[in-house]
């Protein structure tokens, strides 16, 4: 977080917010405080309440239940247009029957600036975007990226409390969006402005969020740093839905002053964790903290280092990512195996036995009986 | 051979209809400008020069236009909202709104307005309505009124003011009024800012229509309003066929036509200027 997060961590703040269409609950009971300063994403599925959460704070979607206080002040009932928040929209929605300069100029007329002060506005806003040379171009005649900063330059010139980016980058292609993601962060912290960004995309979240709130089915299930979010998932879902993960079903047999030992199809995994024997728990291990040996010559079983789980399975498919390989073990039913290694093992051949070991301290374990994210798609 | 390979194949498919409207409509037109520039087969504005000299004649031509720009108001006034809401409703209601507008495109004019000169009768629904709301003191009869033709004329024409604006406003992506309320816009500003330049083209396409049809109307003000009251249209028909006047007929025919198509040309270059770029 930062300083300035730090000092008002308060600035907004959702509280309980609840959203029903009709029959379905797209936001139950929502809590979320975000600092001044502060990048946050909202991280999730299509469906699962975030982009509805956004058009909440926005005005755009009157909340069921539940209040949004910005800076101090209550907004719940507040037309969009009294709220003082930038919006940068999904498909961008840019004025068509303005030039560059109308569409940045559009809010500060609107809020009836001085005619010198707003030529002042956009043009250091258009500098801000690198979209100077286009100032009197027309909108209809720009690339999806230029189209984009044009949008994040319009939302940004009335000088908003707080700006909400909904999917922006979703339609440009991979290239663009990574340069995007960059520069946005950079114009971001020029300006110091207070942002919430919703997307679905676990690689653009890691990458731009101070913090990232991962929902799912309406709620919030994790709201933490990237990095936390990352090594310590919340819930299987976040497991799932941030990162690769190896997912192993199991019972948990014994538990000693927090020490579980865990019997699974793959075999008995220890993990730290408070359960009751006999409880259906789910074991996740993040791929790249799985050392391999090879398991071939060793008739006794898989073993490791003292303080590490060691499994044995068989190589199914091996991918080629570039500066890494993925790695894909056949599993039972419910599971899923998945190492990255920096290179293909001696003798990995599919079919290969192999064996996994990784630190009891970097097994993660869950109750069994929550949805995983792959319930979830079935859903959306 | 040569020729014809650079013509675009494309370019043929307009070929029917430039030489229907070519037989049919372009070539009476040069005979009717014809007989109104010649007077017994010599070359002459005299029959213009005569007919702009008789206040009688501006006094139909101010007929025609008033009556236009009244028709084209209310029609404007009646279709606007209908179009938006036309463009907002879903499923059934707007199938139910469509068929409203479009069904009664097959009912002929004729019957319209028979059917109008009930409804404007002294004893008819409009005055026995106004009466019972106490805004007029005894019935009165519309029929036979400069106010009830624009009134009959108006159902006439108002699906040819729905139905462009509504197809242009069902194209503005809601969004954009999201998007300028965001950015501080208050829901009038909205309105003026960002819905009515985008819907501007089909307002005036609506216009041009309606303006068009009205001033060019026969049929409607015969029915509604009857001989003291001339248009050009009627002073046009009445020309050729009692009067047997085919020179005079001519000539009111050229300046409606002429009027007319000002008008629709202005108005479009109007929304050209102040529309945008869109």
């Amino acid at each position: 977080m930062t300083e300035a997060a730090a000092r008002d961590p308060g600035f907004l703040s959702i509280a309980a917010a609840e959203k029903h269409f009709g029959p379905a609950t797209v936001l139950d009971g929502v809590d979320l405080a975000v600092g001044r300063g502060e990048f946050v994403s909202l991280l999730g599925p299509s469906g699962c309440g975030k982009t509805t959460l956004l058009r909440i704070v926005a005005g755009l979607v009157r909340p069921d239940r539940g209040r949004v206080v910005l800076d101090g002040q209550e907004l719940t009932r507040l037309p969009p247009h009294r709220r003082d928040i930038g919006v940068v929209f999904q498909n961008y929605a840019l004025f068509p029957h303005l030039d560059v300069a109308g569409n940045v100029a559009f809010g500060l007329k609107a809020r009836g600036a001085d005619p010198a002060a707003i030529a002042a506005t956009v043009a250091r806003n258009l500098a801000l975007v690198q979209m100077s040379a286009y100032a009197d171009r027309s909108v209809k005649a720009l690339s999806g990226g230029q189209q984009q900063r044009v949008a994040v330059a319009r939302a940004l010139a009335v000088g908003p409390k707080l700006l909400l980016l909904d999917e922006p980058f979703s339609a440009l292609d991979r290239k663009l969006r990574e340069a995007m993601q960059i520069d946005l962060k950079r114009i971001l912290r020029e300006v110091g402005t207070t942002a919430i960004f919703v997307t679905h995309d676990q690689d653009e979240a890691l990458a731009m969020s101070d913090r990232i709130a991962v929902m799912a089915r309406g709620r919030i299930e994790q709201l933490a740093t990237p990095a936390e979010i990352y090594a310590r998932p919340a819930t299987p879902f976040a497991l799932g839905f941030v990162g690769l993960s190896t997912r192993i079903p199991g019972t948990v047999q014994a538990a000693e002053a927090g020490l579980l030992t865990i019997a699974t199809a793959l075999g008995p995994i220890r993990a730290r964790g408070h359960f009751l024997p006999g409880s259906a728990v789910l074991v996740g291990v993040r791929p790249e903290r799985i050392a391999l040996g090879s398991g071939a010559g060793d008739a006794t079983g898989p073993a490791g280092p003292a303080g590490h789980n060691a499994i044995r399975a068989a190589l199914a498919d091996a991918i080629f990512k570039g500066a890494r390989v993925q790695l894909l073990f056949a599993a039972p039913e419910g599971a899923e195996v998945q190492v990255e290694a920096s290179s293909l093992p001696a003798g990995a051949a599919p079919g290969a036995l192999l064996d996994l070991t990784w630190a009891v301290d970097d097994t993660l374990v869950y109750p069994a009986a929550e949805a995983g994210p792959q319930d979830l798609e079935a859903v959306a | 051979m040569m020729a014809l390979r650079r013509i675009d194949p494309v370019g043929l498919l307009v070929l029917p209809a430039v030489l229907y409207l070519g037989l049919v409509y372009g070539l009476p037109l040069l005979n009717l400008l014809a007989r109104a520039l010649v007077i017994d087969g010599v070359p002459s504005v005299a029959g213009f020069v005569k007919f702009f000299s008789d206040p009688f004649d501006w006094i139909v031509i101010g007929n025609t236009l008033r009556i236009a720009v009244l028709v084209t108001l209310l029609s404007l006034a009646i279709g606007f909202p209908t179009a938006l809401a036309l463009a907002r409703a879903r499923g059934a209601a707007q199938a139910l709104i469509l068929v409203a507008i479009i069904l009664p495109l097959s009912v002929g004019v004729v019957v319209k307005a028979f059917a109008w000169q009930i409804v404007l009768r002294r004893d008819g629904v409009v005055s026995q309505a106004l009466v019972a709301l106490g805004l007029w003191d005894e019935p009165q009869r519309l029929l036979f009124t400069e106010a009830g033709l624009v009134i009959g004329a108006a159902n006439v024409f108002v699906p040819f003011m729905i139905l462009p604006i509504y197809s242009v406003v069902k194209l503005i992506d809601p969004r954009l009024g999201e998007a300028a309320a965001t950015l501080g816009a208050a829901p009038g500003y909205r309105f003026f800012r960002v819905f009515l330049p985008l819907a501007l083209p089909g307002i005036v396409s609506g216009i041009a229509f309606v303006f068009s049809m009205a001033v060019s109307m026969y049929v409607v003000p015969n029915l509604l309003i009857g001989d003291r009251f001339q248009t050009l249209a009627t002073l046009t028909g009445r020309s050729f066929l009692l009067m047997r006047n085919e020179q005079l007929g001519s000539t009111t025919a050229v300046v409606l036509l002429v009027l007319a198509v000002s008008v629709v040309v202005a108005s479009s270059a109007l929304s050209r200027r102040f529309g945008g770029q869109s």
